[in-house]
């Protein structure tokens, strides 16, 4: 079905596709460095620093046992597994769900992130699409159906025109989303203004805190640990180690 | 003429970084690159004169050069007050005064401030050590390393501590965290086996063997594994509790070992030649 091409005034791809790329990158940009600015530092507390080492360390018993004797692994496995006083089985850390009623500092945080984030995408959305409206400003390169005309199409009351021909408020949402790997490149990996990761964050849930998981840490370890086995890695050593000559190289040259 | 004080400049801060990040303690150098850096050029140093600072200080204290250091912790207090970082410094110069008790009254207000601060507690177990309190220094450790298991820095020292006492049991235990975090370093499983050879027993000097072994696998040119495979082989082989197999396994590797060592002297016969 051969439609008939519109031809955009090349103006528009001038002066309105460029500007808000580069709008929407340097609000990026200002964005992740306001983060940075407005970032209050976590405080943790002994006990989280220290459960955290002891999970890594029970972590470490698992992978790397094999490389000390079997009766100090078992030694070890015990420590932790116990029935009666294993540290896995016997501790339990007071567990407080972090609400943010109840949390004062979570509340500022939920609040910096919406002020961040939020409020600057609608402003800059609305003045976009007050400023460069009544045109079309690209095509999208696939088919969409009628039903995305009012929304791709604001201000643009024109029943006959394929909904591929998007407005600059489309445009503008389309960058936000897509510079996204631009910013990584730039601004490194964790940085405030992606704008999706930080969507996604929020909706997986505010109860991705450390508390409420440490008990459930515990027990996935201890299971972990109960089926972990001791495969001695020097049970055969001598043999393999003599089984060629030492690589003597460059053994009494001078180093520095 | 300017652009050769540039690139001196140049070489010297590079060499410092370059001993920051390697760890290197060998301080009369950087006390004399650091002060010259510091007297002449420090207007063009920037933004890293301030870890400069800290790490002539620290060098300076080894040197028994308290005006240096003296100088660089005022810098640093200057530019940062409050900071628990330079706390920890103006502890350290207490320490290098032998005025303890001060020393520890620093440290103790650094962790009422932050009781996570893992620096300030080390410090007061060194001060411990350094006033000869072993017993003490050891009882400190074992609850440091209660609440930081992680710490190999810790776990390295305590293994030191027990050596020194004697304790070999636990000293083993402590090696074997090592051994466990780092399972490519050959020197702790060295450290690791004399230990166990050093405990003594038949089944002691077994598993010194396997590890001398591990730690030659790991690297070939350990000469002191080598050596031990050699003692703990020959020992074992030596033994009247020993059965035929095992005496003649371990004369085997123990000849082995033998053959190996008098490589390695030719070796160094051939370089000396050279």
């Amino acid at each position: 079905m051969a439609e008939p091409e519109l031809l955009l005034d090349s103006n528009i791809r001038l002066w309105v596709v460029l500007p808000i790329v580069f709008i929407t990158f340097l609000v990026g940009v200002i964005r992740h460095y306001v983060s940075i600015l407005l970032q209050s530092d976590k405080k943790l507390t002994l006990e989280q620093v220290s459960d955290s080492q002891v999970l890594i360390r029970s972590r470490i018993l698992r992978e790397n046992g094999k490389y000390i004797p079997k009766q100090s692994f078992l030694m070890r496995k015990f420590y932790f597994n116990n029935q009666e006083d294993g540290f896995f089985k016997n501790t339990k850390r007071k567990v407080v769900p972090p609400s943010p009623m109840t949390d004062p500092s979570m509340l500022t945080d939920m609040m910096k992130g919406n002020v961040t984030n939020v409020l600057p995408m609608i402003l800059i959305g609305g003045w976009i699409n007050w400023t460069f409206s009544g045109f079309v400003t690209t095509k999208v390169p696939f088919p969409l159906t009628l039903r995305f005309k009012p929304m791709l199409q604001q201000g643009i009351e024109l029943l006959s025109l394929d909904a591929s021909w998007v407005s600059s408020a489309s445009w503008y949402f389309l960058n936000v989303f897509g510079l996204r790997s631009m910013y990584s490149l730039i601004l490194g990996q964790d940085n405030g203004a992606d704008q999706s990761r930080i969507m996604q964050e929020q909706m997986s849930g505010a109860a991705m805190a450390m508390p409420a998981d440490t008990n459930k840490a515990f027990k996935a370890e201890w299971e972990a640990l109960e089926l972990t086995d001791h495969q001695w890695a020097l049970e055969n050593i001598e043999e393999e180690l003599m089984s060629r000559e030492l690589d003597l190289d460059g053994m009494f040259n001078s180093k520095h | 003429r300017a652009n050769v004080l540039i690139i001196v400049l140049t070489e010297m801060r590079d060499k410092l970084r370059k001993w920051r990040e390697d760890n290197h303690r060998n301080s009369e150098q950087i006390v004399d690159v650091g002060e010259e850096l510091i007297n002449e050029h420090a207007s063009k140093l920037g933004d890293d004169i301030w870890i400069i600072y800290e790490q002539v200080m620290i060098a300076a204290l080894d040197c028994s050069r308290d005006d240096l250091a003296w100088t660089c912790l005022q810098e640093l207090k200057r530019q940062f007050p409050g900071s628990q970082r330079v706390k920890r410094l103006a502890g350290m110069r207490l320490e290098a005064l032998e005025k303890y008790e001060d020393a520890s009254k620093q440290y103790d207000s650094i962790l009422q401030d932050d009781p996570t601060n893992t620096a300030a507690r080390k410090r007061k177990i060194s001060i411990l050590k350094a006033q000869g309190k072993s017993a003490e220094a050891i009882r400190e450790l074992n609850e440091y390393l209660e609440q930081f298991v992680g710490d190999q820095e810790a776990w390295h020292e305590l293994s030191e501590l027990y050596i020194n006492e004697h304790d070999y049991g636990k000293a083993a235990f402590c090696l074997e965290e090592l051994m466990m975090t780092n399972p490519h370093n050959h020197l702790y499983c060295e450290q690791y086996a004399e230990v166990k050879y050093t405990q003594g027993g038949l089944e002691n000097l077994e598993l010194s063997r396997k590890y001398f072994a591990q730690a030659l696998k790991l690297n070939n040119r350990n000469m002191r594994a080598l050596f031990g495979l050699y003692m703990s082989a020959s020992h074992i082989a030596a033994s009247p509790k020993v059965n035929a197999t095992v005496k003649k396994a371990n004369v085997k590797y123990a000849t082995w070992a033998t053959n190996q060592i008098n490589r390695a002297y030719q070796v160094s016969y051939a370089r000396c030649l050279l």
